[in-house]
């Protein structure tokens, strides 16, 4: 912000009235800039993810199967309510795709391929799997970019009309934006972050807290030119990374809560139509 | 869909995967850190892994010791080859979905890869199909419970 302020101190000074500059039009500009900078309120998050959520629902549908969707539903609205943010509207899919993924929206949306349910033994997995998203929910990593881009690509008053406006142009720009997040990916720190988070949700919500780490593990063991994780991998840092750090970080609370339940045998039922 | 059945039965497969340990480590009887030491694991040894219980991993090395190791030692893959090829698993959902040849799909399927991503047009009527599937606090409570799943209070890591 400081380089806007510069030439403005240099109109308010007398010196320079001579350049005539309209003051009004700065004192505009300076204005809208902080209005893009502004925090998006909680209402504003909920909507702008409802918009992105239906992107997402756009490039996959819901796998069609109501059991399984309620199931995945309970599990991450459990985890959820363990959590700061356990008010929010959280709601939980499965997208019926091949590819192996997972998405967080803001606002408290959250997506898990079939493709990856499907390579998950057990509930403590799947549990670890929705709090590494519940993480960047709470954290509210995309959000945090989404405003950053945003000061970019919608100057002035357009970040503003994208926020109060869901029918504008600048709106339908604002989610483009923000739905390009899940092929770009986050920071890498945001996804340690949200790794070490989620193991400590999971193990709040009474799992296993291995789940995580084992379909990092699992995930490890794939080939990474194998396209079922072609965009994970490269939105993510690799898994052997990612496992690394938890164990250079959280092995303790990892091994307090080793032996919680792993539940193979509800998962093995509720979810027989990601198979 | 032979493929997929089998893809289904890998986690019941014992001793499936080929796997290396990061850092020198003791083969242990059992699964605790206070087990009896079975052996001493090079850097980078290379064992066969089987199932998983809390933090360790079963083990067995290439002169038929078998033992746990911390599972976070361990990474798949043996040492110096690459892994197993594509799955293929794309192509087998487009063939599934479409009845025809998926390799003559090539507009119009729908999937999570960038290019989907970034041309998907919003899907009103599975946004709200999803709301329909959301559980209450008190609902998913009740879940937790009847799998005895207890709420525990445990510390964020310091940052």
């Amino acid at each position: 912000m400081r380089f806007l302020f510069l030439p403005l101190a240099l109109v308010l000074t007398p010196a320079h009235a001579q350049f005539n500059l309209n003051l009004d039009r700065i004192l505009d500009t300076v204005k809208n800039v902080s209005k893009a900078t502004r925090e998006i309120d909680e209402k504003e998050e909920i909507a702008i993810g409802r918009d992105m959520a239906a992107r997402l629902l756009g490039a996959a549908p819901l796998v069609a199967d109501a059991r399984l969707q309620r199931y995945v539903n309970n599990v991450g609205r459990w985890l959820a309510s363990q959590t700061e943010r356990a008010e929010l509207p959280w709601q939980f899919g499965v997208l019926d795709a091949p590819q192996l993924n997972a998405f967080a929206v803001p606002g408290g949306t959250i997506f898990v391929t079939r493709g990856l349910l499907a390579k998950m033994r057990n509930e403590a997995e799947l549990a670890g799997v929705l709090s590494h998203e519940i993480a960047h929910v709470l954290k509210k990593h995309h959000l945090k970019a989404i405003q950053k881009g945003a000061q970019v690509s919608l100057a002035g008053d357009a970040f503003s009309t994208a926020l109060s406006d869901s029918r504008s142009e600048a709106r339908a720009k604002l989610i483009s934006f923000g739905t390009e997040m899940y092929s770009r990916g986050l920071d890498k720190s945001d996804e340690l972050e949200a790794d070490r988070l989620g193991v400590v949700i999971a193990a709040r919500g009474g799992y296993d807290a291995y789940g995580l780490p084992a379909v990092l593990q699992t995930l490890q063991a794939m080939n990474a030119e194998d396209s079922a994780v072609a965009l994970m991998f490269k939105t993510h840092p690799a898994p052997a990374e990612r496992l690394d750090a938890l164990g250079e970080k959280m092995q303790p609370t990892l091994d307090a809560y080793s032996n919680q339940p792993q539940l193979p045998e509800r998962f093995t039922v509720e979810a027989k139509a990601a198979r | 869909m032979r493929f997929l059945a089998l893809l289904w039965l890998l986690p019941f497969l014992c001793w499936a995967e080929p796997a290396v340990v990061i850092r020198a480590t003791e083969l242990k009887k059992e699964p605790a850190t206070d087990a009896a030491t079975v052996a001493e694991l090079a850097e980078n040894a290379a064992l066969d892994a089987g199932e998983r219980k809390g933090g360790w991993t079963r083990v067995r090395t290439p002169g038929g010791s078998e033992g746990w190791v911390k599972m976070l030692l361990l990474r798949y893959g043996a040492p110096g080859t690459a892994k197993a090829g594509d799955t293929g698993l794309s192509q087998m959902f487009n063939v599934a979905r479409t009845g025809t040849s998926g390799t003559t799909v090539t507009t119009g399927v729908r999937g999570l890869d960038a290019e989907q991503i970034s041309n998907a047009h919003p899907n009103v009527a599975e946004l709200g199909k999803m709301a329909s599937f959301a559980a209450t606090k008190e609902a998913s409570s009740g879940f937790a419970k009847r799998a005895k799943l207890q709420a525990r209070q445990v510390d964020y890591p310091a940052p």
